[in-house]
């Protein structure tokens, strides 16, 4: 795996425990204590999204637009 | 009649495809674009003097001394400061407020006021001075539509209120606050007042005489003039009495050796508050911003862009899905606005698609306006979208933008 961002490291452990998340989602999961550790960046989560679209671009989530916006998922090993 | 497209013709930005599309920038208030003018201006400091000011007596350093001096007094005349002595170079409006807010004399439990609009650079520093030295911090809500009653100011401003610090132009709803008044009602108790004019500057004409502030923070990045370049604007009184915010080189008059001690004096303003070597094509490039505005002229800008924002509050209004934020009238605010669409859960998911899809650049999240969002129950990971108009904006913009948002509820319902 490339070497990537603390931010891109907390969105990866974020949607590795939970799945396919909305983008809220993933910005609330950031405010959890559990992923404090990690994802320590500002409130508004804008960083956090540039760090999203990072992984997309490096190939190690997809992204979505639907109902409610955007969903983000884990590219599976076996894709 | 100004001729609005020779203007846009001026930025060379616009001219990028990407995706093979046009783009159309909407965030200006957070980063303005850059005439060629401004470039040139910089780019002619690098190429042809790029030494010292102040201190090299050759004829480069002469040369940037000349438009280093030139260029404080086109910020001043941008402003109508009584003296260009009263303009410090800053690295940004953030800088500009922390200096006053550490660098005052205010009495020991005495009490600053603020506001709940605020952008954060205008309360931290006020809240943090009062931290330190046991002063009282009273913060006045805005209404949720981002407007003030002057009646709340006339409660909070007493006799012990020292300092009163308002944003003139909210980076959020866009709604100018009546800091004419505010100052008014702040000198007769015998309080200072700083305006943050980071997003009005830019965008109207500014007389800081005529408003009679105390101090003024601008940004330059906004205005068409390079990044990483602020001003403070203060009363050559106060900049006189207040306390460094940096020392060094360039801030003294002299540096005694006595008895094993060091003893500096130092200047006057500005070069107190100048500390070190400074950012010489960044203040030139602030120079040329301002001839550039002045030469559009502030208030054909501040018309155009009320045409615009007039566009798009109506298109706005007309979408049901859309809620904005603040007053839907052109006429209380500066040329941005704030919105949120029903059927996407996170502003983040709008920017990301306008940009994506349409290449339209709009910013989203909290605008560094916590308190505001908090206000209206808006939590920061949802935040808001904000598009923010300037000079080199057009109606097709507008047209583009509200297309894309019709198209964006059709998508996400």
């Amino acid at each position: 795996m490339p070497a990537v961002s603390r931010n891109a490291e907390c969105v990866l452990r974020i949607l590795r425990n939970t799945g396919n998340l909305t983008t809220a989602g993933i910005l609330e999961a950031a405010r959890r204590p559990e992923n404090a550790d990690i994802c320590s960046d500002c409130a508004g989560g804008d960083s956090f999204v540039v760090a999203a679209n990072e992984l997309v671009e490096l190939g190690l989530i997809t992204r979505r637009f639907g109902k409610g916006g955007y969903r983000w998922q884990l590219v599976s090993v076996s894709e | 009649m100004t001729d609005w497209a020779r203007i846009r013709s001026d930025f060379p930005t616009l001219r990028r495809m990407i995706r093979g599309r046009p783009i159309v920038y909407l965030d200006s208030a957070c980063m303005s674009l850059k005439p060629k003018q401004v470039l040139a201006a910089m780019n002619e400091y690098y190429e042809m003097y790029p030494a010292c000011g102040g201190r090299s007596l050759h004829t480069l350093g002469q040369e940037v001394s000349r438009a280093y001096s030139a260029a404080r007094e086109k910020l001043a005349g941008f402003i109508n400061a009584s003296r260009p002595e009263e303009c410090i170079w800053t690295r940004n409006a953030t800088e500009s407020l922390n200096i006053v807010a550490n660098c005052v004399a205010l009495p020991k439990g005495s009490k600053v006021i603020t506001t709940s609009l605020e952008h954060h650079s205008g309360s931290l520093p006020f809240v943090e001075r009062a931290k330190r030295d046991g002063l009282r911090l009273e913060v006045v809500n805005a209404k949720n539509d981002g407007t003030f009653d002057i009646e709340d100011w006339k409660r909070a401003i007493d006799g012990n209120t020292s300092l009163v610090s308002v944003v003139h132009s909210s980076n959020v709803t866009g709604t100018i606050a009546p800091i004419r008044e505010i100052a008014e009602l702040a000198h007769d108790k015998g309080a200072l007042i700083v305006s943050d004019d980071a997003q009005y500057a830019p965008h109207h004409p500014l007389d800081v005489q005529k408003l009679g502030v105390d101090f003024s923070a601008i940004s330059i990045h906004k205005m068409c003039g390079p990044t990483g370049m602020g001003v403070l604007y203060g009363r050559m009184e106060l900049l006189e009495s207040m306390r460094m915010f940096l020392t060094g080189g360039d801030t003294v008059r002299d540096v005694r050796y006595e008895n094993g001690q060091i003893l500096p004096t130092y200047l006057p303003p500005p070069a107190k508050f100048e500390a070190g070597l400074q950012n010489y094509a960044g203040a030139i490039g602030s120079g040329a911003a301002a001839d550039y505005l002045k030469a559009v002229g502030m208030d054909q800008i501040e018309q155009h862009e009320k045409s615009l924002l007039s566009s798009a509050l109506r298109g706005l209004s007309d979408i049901e899905a859309v809620q904005i934020i603040g007053p839907a009238d052109a006429s209380k605010k500066t040329g941005l606005v704030a919105f949120r669409v029903r059927t996407v859960e996170s502003a983040h998911d709008v920017a990301s698609y306008l940009n994506e899809e349409y290449n339209i650049m709009c910013r989203s999240g909290w605008h560094c306006a916590g308190p505001y969002h908090y206000q209206l129950g808006i939590q920061p990971t949802m935040g808001t979208v904000r598009a923010s108009f300037y000079l080199y904006n057009s109606q097709n913009d507008v047209k583009a933008l509200l297309g894309a948002i019709r198209a964006l509820v059709e998508a996400s319902s």
